[in-house]
């Protein structure tokens, strides 16, 4: 039996509040202000409250899915990086790189979205980047 | 000329069939008030009687059963308590509490309710419309 | 009067004969609430800014129903423990309690009426000092109706429906919560339309407000919910004299028939 609290900061805004995760037996199970921290001062918005909802959240993906006759099914990292590497290049040969866009995600931390933003400009070739939190 | 918009619960077992002799008899009483049957006045909750007053009501009257007389056993004691208290609020909130009206009337009380209909319609009309309190 | 070396020497104590004591904790240059398991991390103990402990306590208990459990607990958060356990929210059957009286500063951030524990716990540690009273309820009652509204009006147009108030209230514990009901609250309206969102809310409290103050500490718009729900309280032991947090036995009063 544990429970405990990790201070870090919210995914959404740009204002960073500081708060805590609970977490309870190695789950995190709540969220709770941080009071005293200079930015958040012990309040938080309602995105902040609920910042902890997609952690376990089961509609998120844990192995690749692959498209085949129509339905997703599991796949191996190796089978599925080699059909992306395949694939992204057959498309840019054909189509030219500005045929390709990136979407990337605010809650994916800022040395992934440097990686990602350097793969779609250096590797891929196009400036067609972007994340959810500029829509 | 401002003719005020009354909002009336009555309960089914007492003050609607009251109000309702009242009726039968030909007992005039002003026709601002527009009625709406529930089952017990037990089942008229503060967010029913807010809603109430930000949908345009001047006034919500709440009839109920005598003590001792309800269909439910205790569903008037619920409204002798929530309502007092609910008035408090609206004092404190800035909204007049004499907008807010507990009678208790039997179903052979039809003058009864003419006459509480007719006070408070003089009440309601002495008091600025609901619109320049809640826009 | 020091609180921290008693406080610590009575956690020890308990953590000899209990699975746990949830208290709060000193890390990253902040504190959070924390179930300390050993007496070697109760050099992490910490005793200012508290936290709405109740609340963490039920969660922890809900999943160790098993599980005997220490809280250090202030006055508010006994008296929030205390109408819990009335309404089946909390066993405080597996719970001890160790009191901790507010000090002067403390109680100046949230005043109450009693800032110290006593019908839980025989230990309190600290001084037990004379209760703050709330300035603003007295300004406030100075104000005529029409400056009443135009108060409240003003302050709750600040409002970010955050949801906050509702969320640290030890009180606050239905699983379909009536103000996300789009029929009585409107929805995709911010701020939320004066008086559905706060006035059902104080009336949700009745009878279930203990004063901790957590709501107005963590309101982002800085609203003074404490105000308005002190003078319920006032008005709810005057009209059914009872008192929030106060005894074990009172039952609430709103579900009980009047005196005939």
């Amino acid at each position: 039996m544990e429970y405990r609290n990790v201070l870090t900061t919210c995914i959404y805004c740009g204002v960073g509040c500081g708060l805590y995760l609970e977490i309870l037996d190695g789950k995190v199970v709540g969220t709770l202000p941080a009071k005293g921290h200079p930015v958040s001062e012990g309040k938080l918005c309602i995105k902040g409250w609920n910042a902890h909802a997609f952690i376990h959240h089961p509609d998120r993906l844990t192995k690749p899915l692959l498209r085949r006759d129509g339905r997703f099914l599991e796949a191996g990292w190796d089978e599925a990086l080699d059909l992306v590497a395949e694939r992204l290049t057959a498309i840019k040969e054909k189509y030219g790189p500005d045929a390709i866009a990136v979407l990337s995600s605010a809650k994916a931390t800022n040395e992934e979205n440097y990686l990602l933003q350097k793969f779609t400009r250096a590797v891929l070739g196009t400036n067609n980047i972007d994340h959810c939190a500029r829509l | 000329m401002y003719e005020p918009r009354i909002i009336g619960y009555l309960c089914t077992y007492c003050s609607y069939p009251g109000a309702d002799l009242a009726g039968t008899s030909r007992i005039k009483y002003p026709p601002n008030i527009n009625i709406i049957r529930v089952l017990c006045s037990g089942r008229v909750s503060p967010e029913l009687i807010l809603r109430t007053f930000r949908e345009g009501a001047d006034g919500v009257l709440v009839g109920g059963c005598h003590f001792g007389d309800c269909h439910f056993i205790s569903g008037n004691h619920r409204t002798a308590k929530r309502i007092p208290i609910l008035k408090k609020i609206m004092e404190y909130a800035g909204i007049e509490p004499q907008r807010l009206r507990l009678e208790w009337i039997s179903a052979s009380e039809g003058e009864r309710f003419a006459e509480a209909v007719r006070e408070f319609t003089e009440t309601i009309r002495g008091l600025p419309p609901i619109r320049e309190i809640l826009p | 009067m020091k609180r921290m070396e008693p406080l610590k020497r009575a956690v020890a104590e308990a953590l000899r004969e209990l699975d746990g004591v949830l208290a709060l904790r000193r890390a990253w240059g902040g504190v959070a609430p924390h179930l300390f398991l050993r007496e070697e991390e109760l050099d992490e103990l910490a005793l200012w800014p508290k936290y709405p402990l109740p609340r963490t306590l039920q969660l922890i208990q809900r999943a160790h129903p098993e599980s005997r459990l220490g809280i250090v607990a202030r006055g508010c958060e006994e008296r929030g423990l205390i109408e819990m356990a009335k309404r089946n929210q909390i066993d405080l059957g597996r719970i001890k309690v160790i009191g901790l009286a507010c000090t002067a500063e403390e109680a100046q951030v949230c005043p109450c009426p009693k800032p110290y524990p006593t019908i839980l716990t025989d230990i309190v540690i600290g001084e037990k000092i004379e209760p703050v009273a709330n300035k603003m309820v007295e300004e406030f009652l100075a104000k005529s109706s029409q400056e009443r509204l135009a108060f409240w009006k003003r302050q709750f147009s600040k409002c970010i429906k955050c949801y906050a108030c509702r969320t640290v209230c030890p009180q606050c514990f239905c699983p379909e919560c009536t103000l996300e009901d789009a029929l009585w609250v409107e929805t995709g309206r911010i701020p939320p339309p004066f008086p559905s969102f706060h006035l059902v809310r104080a009336m949700h409290t009745v009878g279930k407000c203990v004063g901790c103050g957590e709501c107005e500490l963590s309101c982002p718009a800085h609203i003074p919910l404490t105000t308005l729900y002190t003078l319920i309280r006032q008005e709810v032991q005057e009209l059914f004299g009872y008192q929030t947090g106060e005894s074990l036995e009172a039952e609430p009063p709103l579900v009980l028939p009047m005196e005939m």
